[in-house]
């Protein structure tokens, strides 16, 4: 396993399975993984290979193609690997843009100068791995649920394909619907939402609706709406497209939403039809 | 004339690699440490409605996304000029404890302990978490009971055990349920207990590896900590320098650190070179986190972990600058998390749903710093009219320490091939 452009989130709900890890990591070998071990080098004959996070920088491309010769199956671990996830916020940005702004903030004693060498250029923008390699299987969300994890090793183990949830965030919500549409809608700092009533029917921007369901509607159900980490589902082509078409039946009162750029495409923007800022 | 390159640096969360260059005589003589990634998280919170961003930046960082979260919240918070209620700094404070709890067992039981229980020249095939289970069952189970205890803690608190969702300007988005903290409390004095023993056992460590920790990464540098009243704190208050002497300390707030550090751009380096201001780059280099923070405090805000503290300090003198000592110094936090949950915990108000107040959104500039698990953590955000990010910055916890890391491996490496 390896993290490209991440946070190593993947990588700690994994150890999130906690005291089941006694029983699960003594079945793996763990041949590569710079953030749990020391091997150096990809060794070659790898059968799994779990990857977190997308592609940023020339590094992180080179090293993809490796992990593809040396694997039989390579599995986009986590929305960064499968969709671009927060990092793909940079789409939003040129290149240029970003590295100007990053070297000359507020504390910056010499502006302007960027760093350029021993390390890796960065890509004009950040792409999912798939835009790359072959990829096998995907476990989306932000991070993958521990148990996600765990049910798709085992089946791997059994020589079986992983399984994904093909229904909705909603569908997981215990929160309850009235199947009305909001006339107006909420930023998340505006007043106490009724904490038994669906958020999206209150106003707030929930985005449940569009995505894959997997995380327990964990979001909504701590007071705050969905915000679309595990990506579209199966019967979609786009979230943020998906999002936008059911949010467009409010008329007047969805163009009041703000950025809904980044709103509808949070974690998918590198993946999505399109994928960066039109000029 | 040689060059060694380690690369990926392992066992830890980011991307870096060394770089060696080599004399006539294959001695050392130009050690450099590179971050070799960046996201630009600061240009892309730009354009983004202020109470989104404790929701984009906990992604900063997989092991610490919730010091993320809460020095976002804090400082869109400060910038919009919000007091919260009590109840909600508590459940905040409560978030941040579980995410020390956890952090710090990771850190030191799966990514350090490897050398230590099974030896630095064991085969690197063998030498990690699997392991550590392996060798020593019992050390396991206890780093595991931790960790499950911290990340439960910010699951209940903030929604998530990874990337936390329930601060929001103004306070937090959900209660703590009595349920949900009776079930804490029952597991709290047996994670005091495992974390006396984290303490302990790197007591008994220690004495094996002397030799190495009072010669190898010993370097003399400023600190720099978080501290309220004087004291250790992890939520709040006042930034506090202290020279690499130990004679001089120098306070300030938050909202000032602008005077106080200023960062340094180097060509080999994603990753900025923070340093003193008011000493100057390349001398006001500091170093944050374990070390720094038991070095900068009058003493710890929990009695088990300030007796330890005493003895931290006759062991390594004051102020203590064995960057091998980092291993002790997080121990004895980890049990002060643990006292400090319990504390939280039994506080009767934490249960309260006065968990939050009105706000609105303006123009203005704010800071928010915590202590993350890894150093103090500056977040900088100022928004406009409508409360949307027009400039921000950050400065993050690995970052301040970055130049004292490469300044440490520098001496290691002198003194490995004397």
């Amino acid at each position: 396993m390896i993290q490209l452009c991440g946070c190593s989130g993947c990588h700690i709900s994994l150890l999130d399975l906690h005291e089941k890890l006694l029983e699960v990591l003594p079945n793996l070998e763990i041949v590569y993984g710079p953030i749990v071990a020391d091997p150096k080098e990809i060794p070659e004959g790898i059968d799994v290979f779990l990857v977190e996070g997308g592609i940023r920088n020339e590094h992180d491309e080179h090293l993809i193609h490796e992990i593809r010769e040396k694997s039989k199956i390579v599995i986009a671990w986590g929305t960064c690997a499968a969709y671009g996830g927060i990092p793909g916020l940079g789409n939003l940005y040129k290149k240029e843009e970003l590295l100007n702004y990053v070297y000359s903030t507020d504390s910056t004693e010499n502006k302007g100068e960027i760093p350029s060498e021993e390390i890796p250029p960065l890509e004009e923008y950040v792409k999912p791995i798939k835009d790359f390699i072959k990829v096998d299987y995907t476990i989306p969300g932000c991070p993958p649920t521990p148990k996600m994890i765990a049910d798709a090793i085992i089946a791997l183990l059994n020589g079986e394909e992983p399984k994904l949830p093909t229904k909705i965030v909603c569908d997981e919500c215990s929160r309850k619907k009235e199947n009305v549409f909001p006339e107006t809608f909420k930023r998340t700092y505006e007043g106490k939402p009724d904490p038994e009533r669906c958020l999206f029917e209150q106003g707030y921007t929930c985005l449940g609706f569009a995505t894959r369901a997997g995380c327990g509607a964990k979001c909504p159900s701590a007071g705050v709406p969905c915000r679309g980490c595990f990506g579209k589902t199966d019967r979609s082509l786009d979230l943020g497209a998906n999002a936008a078409n059911v949010l467009a039946n409010a008329g007047e009162a969805s163009l009041k939403i703000p950025d809904k750029v980044a709103l509808l495409n949070r974690f998918t923007l590198p993946d999505a039809l399109i994928n960066r800022k039109a000029k | 004339m040689g060059k060694i390159v380690i690369e990926p640096l392992s066992r830890l969360e980011g991307h870096g690699k060394v770089t060696i260059t080599l004399d006539e005589d294959g001695k050392p003589k130009d050690v450099k440490l590179h971050i070799t990634a960046l996201r630009g998280f600061e240009q892309f919170v730009i354009g983004r409605p202020a109470e989104e961003v404790p929701r984009i930046v906990p992604r900063i960082c997989g092991i610490c996304q919730t010091a993320h979260h809460l020095a976002s919240v804090k400082a869109i918070d400060s910038a919009w000029g919000v007091e919260i209620p009590e109840v909600a700094k508590k459940l905040r404070e409560l978030m941040l404890v579980g995410n020390m709890i956890h952090s710090h067992a990771l850190h030191f039981y799966f990514l350090a302990a490897p050398d230590f229980v099974l030896g630095v020249d064991a085969d690197p095939a063998i030498r990690n978490v699997v392991g550590v289970i392996d060798k020593a069952p019992e050390v396991a189970k206890q780093a595991i009971a931790l960790r499950k205890f911290g990340q439960s803690i910010v699951e209940a608190v903030g929604g998530k055990a990874i990337h936390p969702v329930t601060g929001i300007p103004g306070g937090q988005s959900k209660p703590l349920t009595e349920e949900e903290r009776d079930a804490l409390l029952k597991e709290v004095d047996q994670m005091i207990e495992y974390g006396k023993n984290g303490v302990e056992l790197i007591k008994q460590i220690n004495e094996k590896f002397m030799d190495q920790i009072k010669t190898l990464g010993v370097i003399d540098t400023y600190y720099l900590g978080l501290v309220k009243d004087g004291k250790h704190n992890f939520y709040d208050d006042t930034l506090r320098f202290l020279s690499p002497d130990g004679k001089e300390k120098v306070e300030f707030k938050p909202e000032e650190y602008l005077d106080y550090i200023g960062e340094y751009v180097v060509p080999y380096n994603y990753v900025k070179h923070p340093y003193y201001k008011k000493v100057g780059y390349p001398e006001g280099v500091y170093r944050v986190g374990p070390l720094a923070m038991l070095n900068v405090c009058d003493e710890m805000e929990t009695p088990l972990a300030e007796e330890y503290r005493k003895e931290f300090l006759e062991i390594f003198g004051f102020p203590a600058n064995q960057s091998l000592a980092y291993h002790h110094a997080r121990l004895i936090e980890l049990l002060s998390a643990c006292e400090r949950a319990k504390t939280l915990l039994e506080d009767n108000s934490i249960t309260s749903d006065d968990i939050k107040t009105d706000v609105e959104p303006k123009a203005g500039n704010g800071v928010g710093v915590v202590y993350a698990p890894r150093g103090v953590l500056i977040h900088n955000y100022e928004t406009d009219d409508n409360g949307i990010v027009i400039k921000a910055n950050m400065i993050v916890a690995t970052t301040h320490n970055v130049p004292t890391m490469e300044k440490a491996i520098q001496q290691a490496a002198q003194e490995i091939f004397k």
